[in-house]
């Protein structure tokens, strides 16, 4: 990466925030804090991990509890960077952006967060990631959320693009002046729908007495590691620490596999076998946030395949689902 | 930007056991401005805790029209956070977010005769429907109310019953009641085949989930209409927003697009009922 602007925008980026990227360990691509511009995987490949833990920590505290007074946790948010994030990874923090527009937390944490998406060959980039779940627009950039996108180009300059104030702020401060502003209109396309999100939105909501769920559930050990790694898995419980030294209301990464995600006290438990929870999976990804979000659920980066230990593939159940009559 | 999960303290004033399990609290906010400017509607319900405890959702089941003064949660002690609160006191205090969900849009029973269907404990949501068709807020031109139960103990709100008596037809069936129990016994399934419901009434059901199917089963054999037929539905909750997921049925959210549902824009989904 000997790139002169690149350069100086790492420089810039290494003295002024904490830096989140890809980096090789242990023959794995993963996604972790990196102390210095050379250990950056520049790839462009799918890390292992997702992205999400720097937007969601697995847990933080809500409120502290002072007596029997909840109060608003004073957390502190250190000044990130999240470089190198592809671009299914920014559909699904798109997404993020999305579900926690309110969330206070979030937002809190985000201000100091700074993302810059990358692409080792654009713009046909996305066009290799094998994409099953919905259709990309060829203005791809337009319908994603980031602060700074840089690309890599076929002649290997590379170019800039800012997504917000923020990133033009950087771009500038960084003395890089010839970058494009991208303004984001909307996750996806108003103009024409994404049939294909809209057609599997049909697929998977009708498909509940469908034999393929009995046989995922076979072999399905609900282990949730798939929802472990999902970047669009963002579901949550509410906990208090009863910590006699430092009582207070956490929150923490849910998992819909898990036991307890849907018993109510007293017992009752809506998803109780296995078959109840993997569709229910399927549906929030494809039937759930399509209706709310108007955009995909699942970003297609295949993690979920790679993780699970009895080799249930996405990809190829969506096939599967798309040939229900 | 507001803390969406910022609860406020309400203040315990009366107190009232129901049954063996259950007790009626009637809460007002400390922040007496923000009782004031309190408003909620029949079937939307409160996150309730207590710090280091947790919280949990619980019906609102006073009277929109009392909102100004005070707002009650009849608590049924279940599990650790419900059974601490079972044992506050008049004067204590507990934290409170909401209300959410959509409540029963009465608008829609205008001019119809209401039936109402109520199955042990979840006969909580209920009780405000019935509190503003006697007193003459809600126009409707019958009431029907049915309520199944497990024994005499498990009655809740029988202090009003003979009010509800007077304004209704008001039937309940216990399944096990004692020997002095002269009413109706048996399932309430069996207590609605043996009543005429006229069939363009509106009906609402909120009970146990097994309740659900044979109560629905008889109300279709009598005519009524599946967009005239509501029910309330019991999930888990964290956020009451529509984002913690796990409420979520079908494409709908518990919390935000329920926990009032019509029943025909939910029958299809699975596990819903
Ligand atoms: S990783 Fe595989 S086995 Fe584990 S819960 Fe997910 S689909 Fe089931
Ligand atoms: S491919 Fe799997 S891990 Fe990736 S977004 Fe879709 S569901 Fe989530």
């Amino acid at each position: 990466m000997n790139d002169k602007k690149l350069k100086t925008f790492l420089a810039g980026v290494f003295d002024d925030f904490k830096v989140f990227a890809p980096a090789k360990n242990d023959g794995k691509l993963v996604v972790g804090e990196v102390a210095k511009a050379e250990e950056i995987d520049w790839s462009g490949q799918m890390p292992v991990n997702p992205w999400k833990k720097v937007f969601l920590p697995s847990e933080e505290r809500l409120f502290s509890a002072n007596g029997d007074k909840l109060v608003e946790n004073k957390n502190i948010y250190p000044k990130v960077v999240a470089l190198g994030v592809n671009v299914l990874d920014l559909r699904a923090f798109t997404l993020l952006e999305r579900v926690f527009a309110d969330d206070v937390y979030y937002q809190k944490r985000r201000r100091n967060t700074v993302v810059v998406g990358y692409s080792p060959d654009w713009p046909i980039d996305y066009k290799k990631y094998k994409v099953f779940s919905h259709n990309f627009e060829n203005e791809i950039l337009e319908h994603l959320l980031f602060d700074v996108f840089i690309a890599k180009l076929k002649n290997n300059n590379f170019a800039f693009y800012s997504g917000s104030i923020e990133g033009q702020k950087l771009l500038e401060k960084y003395n890089i002046s010839d970058y494009k502003n991208i303004e984001y209109i909307g996750s996806t396309p108003k103009t024409s729908v994404d049939r294909k999100m809209l057609q599997l939105q049909e697929k998977v909501a009708k498909s509940a007495d469908k034999r393929i769920w009995n046989e995922l559930a076979k072999i399905c050990l609900a282990c949730g590691k798939c929802s472990i790694v999902c970047p669009t898995c963002f579901c949550f419980d509410l906990e208090d620490k009863v910590d006699p030294e430092n009582p207070g209301r956490i929150r923490k990464w849910g998992n819909c596999f898990y036991n307890d995600f849907s018993r109510v006290a007293g017992g009752y438990k809506p998803l109780d076998d296995v078959k109840q929870k993997i569709y229910f999976w399927y549906v929030h990804k494809f039937v759930r946030i399509p209706r709310e979000y108007k955009m995909p659920g699942c970003v297609s980066c295949g993690r979920c395949s790679k993780v699970c230990p009895v080799g249930i593939n996405i990809g190829k159940v969506i096939q599967n689902i798309s040939k229900i009559k | 930007m507001e803390n969406v999960y910022q609860t406020q303290k309400a203040r315990i004033v009366s107190i009232n056991r129901e049954s063996l399990d259950t007790m009626l609290f009637r809460f007002k906010f400390v922040d007496k401005k923000l009782q004031r400017n309190f408003a909620y509607l029949s079937g939307q319900f409160m996150q309730i805790g207590l710090a280091s405890w947790g919280e949990c959702p619980i019906s609102i089941c006073s009277s929109p029209s009392d909102g100004k003064e005070f707002f009650e949660l009849a608590i049924r002690d279940v599990g650790p956070l419900t059974h601490k609160l079972n044992s506050l006191g008049v004067g204590d205090v507990a934290d409170v977010r909401g209300p959410y969900g959509n409540g029963f849009d009465v608008d829609k029973f205008i001019d119809k005769p209401l039936v109402i269907i109520g199955g042990g404990c979840g006969f909580v949501p209920l009780r405000p429907l019935i509190i503003d068709y006697v007193n003459g807020r809600i126009k409707n031109n019958k009431l029907q109310i049915f309520y199944g139960c497990l024994n005499e103990q498990t009655l809740l709100f029988k202090k009003e019953h003979p009010l509800w008596n007077r304004n209704s037809e008001f039937v309940i069936s216990l399944e096990k009641p004692s020997d002095k129990w002269k009413g109706e016994k048996g399932l309430i399934t069996a207590s609605i085949i043996k009543r005429d419901i006229d069939p363009k009434s509106v009906v609402v059901i909120v009970g146990p989930p097994v309740m659900y199917k044979f109560v629905i089963a008889e109300l279709l054999k009598k005519k009524i209409k599946p967009e005239n037929i509501y029910v309330s539905l019991e999930r888990k909750m964290y956020c009451g927003k529509g984002v913690c997921q796990h409420c979520a049925i079908g494409p709908y959210y518990v919390c935000k697009d329920g926990p009032v549902f019509c029943w025909k824009n939910i029958k299809d989904i699975p596990g819903a009922l």
